[in-house]
């Protein structure tokens, strides 16, 4: 399991995709995101997040994604090297 | 375990097409999410994998996600889906309905794909209302659900598909919901396994016609409600309710299901069940037996041609 270090990660939202229907904001456990004006996520405590992706999951638009900084290993990179 | 989103937007979708017509957070687009998923983490090659889908909302999915697709009348996904399993049989066919497109205008062609057992996965997306002409009751409105139709609550019995698909033969049959994303993906994997008609029920949200109706106007209240409404299949309960159909002597100890005593520190609760409903060991999908039959015929006729 890969040690989880909350504030190395970036929320990237497509506001091409979004349809701010909220369900990310709804679904954070830390509280990251919140609304803005026009009902678009932002994350105005990004050091909270520990990259469990359920805005990910959640999100009906594909919109939110979680970026982890390079260094840290994806578990699709790790899945990736034992293969 | 996830996929990232920007892989599955690139691999599995696509792109041109986005964003989807479906309203801002319908479940489609997450059942969307977790089929490239679960695609991705069986290994499959997707120009080996076909989606056939009918009329309706989720009919547009086969629009958006980059397989060999065909987008097919109104119920009729499974009589398609049977002649392209038929004429291609190493393609993994996933045909994917809503609940008026598979239950009530495409009931016939649903129950005799179930009969003859052809290797499918149907996924049937319930969202107890018909989504796309204006939420009207749909088979599985629930009792005291208000609709356009019926505006001071239905009346009518909700449709049982899971006791449908136990009668009319399918192989597998499993429940998820939209709120449980992990499980989902699991199940659809597990569904893509099965040599035999697997069909997953996954209950989505209609939160713009049939929540405002129900005091649930917002996608995520509705979402969340489904965890309320749900529960996990206790497996000891399933072998129990098993147990009559299975032991067929009349001398072994079987027992009607209303007979059973009831377990302590289970709950006798009215929620639905979600997770594996039922699994037919020994299945064999129509398409392989088909064509296996033929081998015998051809060999046998190459038999009495080298005889003469």
């Amino acid at each position: 399991m890969a040690q989880v270090t909350p504030g190395i990660y970036e929320v990237q939202v497509d506001k091409n995709y979004c349809k701010a229907c909220g369900l990310c904001v709804a679904w954070c456990p830390q509280d990251v995101l919140a609304d803005d004006d026009e009902g678009y996520p932002f994350a105005p405590h990004l050091e909270k997040c520990i990259n469990c992706k359920l805005c990910e999951r959640h999100c009906p638009d594909f919109a939110i994604e979680i970026i982890a900084p390079s260094e840290v290993l994806v578990i699709e990179d790790i899945l990736a090297e034992g293969a | 375990m996830k996929v990232q989103t920007s892989f599955i937007i690139k691999e599995y979708l696509r792109p041109e097409m986005l964003p989807s017509t479906w309203c801002g957070g319908c479940g489609l687009g997450i059942i969307m999410g977790a089929i490239a998923q679960a695609v991705h983490f069986k290994g499959l090659d997707k120009d080996n994998v076909a989606m056939v889908s009918g009329i309706g909302c989720t009919g547009r999915m086969s629009g958006y996600m980059d397989f060999n697709t065909i987008h097919t009348t109104h119920g009729r996904a499974p009589a398609f889906a049977t002649g392209l399993k038929m004429a291609r049989p190493e393609m993994t066919v996933l045909t994917v309905m809503g609940d008026g497109d598979a239950m009530s205008i495409g009931g016939n062609h649903l129950i005799h794909a179930m009969r003859r057992n052809i290797g499918m996965v149907a996924i049937v997306v319930n969202n107890s209302v018909y989504g796309l002409t204006g939420g009207q009751t749909s088979p599985t409105t629930p009792i005291g659900g208000h609709t356009t139709t019926a505006q001071s609550g239905s009346f009518e019995r909700p449709m049982n598909l899971e006791a449908l698909a136990r009668t009319a033969g399918a192989a597998f049959y499993a429940r998820a919901t939209v709120n449980h994303t992990a499980a989902l993906t699991k199940l659809i994997e597990r569904a893509l396994d099965v040599s035999g008609f697997a069909l997953v029920e996954i209950i989505s949200n209609c939160h713009v016609l049939f929540g405002k109706m129900n005091q649930m106007a917002e996608a995520s209240k509705m979402i969340a409600a489904m965890d309320e409404d749900t529960q996990r299949t206790n497996p000891t309960l399933l072998r129990r309710a098993d147990l009559p159909i299975r032991l067929t002597s009349p001398e072994s100890p079987s027992a009607p299901v209303h007979e059973l005593t009831e377990m302590e520190d289970v709950e006798d609760e009215s929620r639905t069940w979600r997770g594996v409903m039922f699994e037919r060991k020994g299945s064999v999908d129509l398409s392989k037996r088909y064509y296996d039959m033929l081998g015998k015929i051809h060999a046998q006729q190459r038999a009495a041609e080298e005889a003469n």
